[in-house]
């Protein structure tokens, strides 16, 4: 590796709203030396092909709660890593297919009507309150909540008991050590409440469903596998969402001649959901952190050594060979596989849920508001930082 | 241009249902089910899409010479 120290990772997005400087530069080696938040050091693979390939290679393991040499994105918090969850195949896949049945392209159609009586309750909202307005508090975070919370069977009054404890759960740098473990504590009693209100009165939401295969099968899906996806799915289903309607709809009032073209045609909705995936990818690529169980040769023929802790860059998404123009925001991009949702057995199985709600909400915000701008220079918003996801804290438009 | 899935490996994307809906549908348990193997030409680009989106590569084809 180099001499020279590290680079310091996440690279900060500044100004706010334009792909970090660094992105640029980074795929002239085929893997970066950096510096975590936690002061270890990983290393990470920058260019697509490569980070394609690795997202499927079970060379590399997604247990690095298991490997006690393995870098920390985190000093204080070990986030979604749990040395007792088995994430590689083939006990995860098993565990996977319990939920992803609930995430059939049918299923979530069948949604897509819920989502926007829920879309359009909140803008009625936004419409007759005062502006300007904040996008974040009053629409980007209610409404993937939620969905989430009709799909879990949680009721919505709950929201004020777990958002703020999802907050210190999801801390890198924010909370300090003993505020992090409170949170923590509070999110699983929450959450064994939960299971337990669903046992006792079980309904046709997800929850129940996990319950009601746990009990009948500790095999299938232990009592603690069962809190850990549910808590997955509660977390994943609405924070990830939520960062992205937030910033992206930022990204898209910023510049309001792609605004327009989207209201001349609202087919291009979904495609444009897609390059706002790929363009904007809520910060950084911590969430991909592997642990090498082999040497892995690159397409190059560099290596990542056994041992090492590897990070899948989404920064690939601005890969120039399989990207042209990637710093062009092209909502008409014919070939789009941006890597946003990952590769592999572990991409994300809420992508198609998160794809219909940004749908909804593209087309019923510009539709509904069609002269919705930034309340304030683009230049001017911040990112919530020192977390696992960086999004903006507020997001205030005028209409 | 023939197509066929595996099941086996596929991880609910649920990508090529959305991009060639015609030819690709889900089972119960959102495992690719391959619903038209030897789609019409005018189909050929969409599912060639739906392969070289699929996270898994859990779709093959075989093209015509």
């Amino acid at each position: 590796m180099s001499l020279s120290k590290p680079v310091s990772y996440p690279f900060p997005w500044t100004p706010p709203l334009e792909i970090p400087e660094q992105w640029r530069h980074l795929r002239q080696q085929p893997i970066l030396e950096v510096c975590l938040p936690s002061g270890d050091t990983a290393l990470l693979v920058t260019r697509c092909a490569d980070v394609k390939a690795l997202f499927s290679d079970t060379r590399l393991s997604r247990n690095t709660a298991r490997h006690p040499d393995s870098a920390r994105i985190s000093a204080n918090n070990q986030l979604f890593g749990d040395a007792n969850i088995d994430s590689d195949p083939p006990r995860y896949l098993a565990e996977r297919s319990v939920v992803t049945r609930a995430f059939t392209a049918r299923r979530i159609e069948s949604l897509r009507p819920k989502v926007w009586e829920i879309a359009n309750d909140l803008m009625d909202q936004l419409a007759a309150g005062p502006r300007p307005a904040d996008l974040v508090s009053a629409y980007a975070f209610p409404l993937p909540i939620r969905v989430i919370c009709h799909l879990l069977g949680v009721p919505t009054r709950d929201r004020d008991k777990f958002v703020g404890m999802v907050n210190g759960f999801m801390s890198i740098t924010r909370l300090p050590a003993e505020e992090v473990e409170s949170c923590r504590t509070g999110l699983s009693t929450y959450l064994t409440e939960l299971i337990e209100a669903k046992r006792d009165h079980p309904g046709e939401d997800l929850t129940s469903h996990l319950v009601r295969i746990s009990d009948e099968d500790q095999n299938t899906l232990s009592a603690y596998q069962l809190r850990h996806w549910v808590q997955t799915l509660l977390i994943a289903g609405y924070v990830t969402t939520a960062t992205q309607i937030g910033v992206s709809m930022a990204m898209l009032l910023h510049r309001p001649h792609i605004v327009k073209e989207i209201q001349a045609d609202l087919s291009l909705v979904p495609s444009a959901v897609e390059e706002l995936m790929r363009y904007q990818v809520m910060g950084s690529s911590i969430g991909s952190l592997r642990y090498a169980l082999e040497d892995i040769e690159l397409s190059d023929g560099s290596v990542v050594p056994k041992g090492a802790t590897v990070m899948l860059s989404v920064e690939s998404n601005m890969d120039e060979s399989v990207f042209p123009d990637p710093y062009t925001i092209d909502i008409r991009r014919k070939e789009n596989n941006h890597l946003s949702f990952g590769s592999g057995i572990h991409y994300c199985a809420g992508a198609a849920l998160a794809r219909m709600e940004l749908q909804v909400t593209y087309e019923g915000l510009l539709t509904r508001l069609p002269n919705l701008t930034l309340a304030v220079p683009g230049a001017q918003l911040r990112r919530a930082e020192g977390g696992f996801i960086n999004g903006f804290t507020e997001v205030p438009v005028q209409w | 241009m023939l197509i066929d899935a595996d099941r086996s490996t596929c991880v609910v994307s649920s990508l090529c249902v959305y991009r060639a809906p015609g030819v690709f549908d889900q089972d119960e348990d959102g495992h690719v089910v391959v619903v038209d193997h030897e789609p019409a030409p005018e189909l050929h680009e969409s599912v060639r899409r739906a392969v070289r989106g699929c996270p898994t590569q859990s779709i093959r084809i075989t093209e015509d010479d």
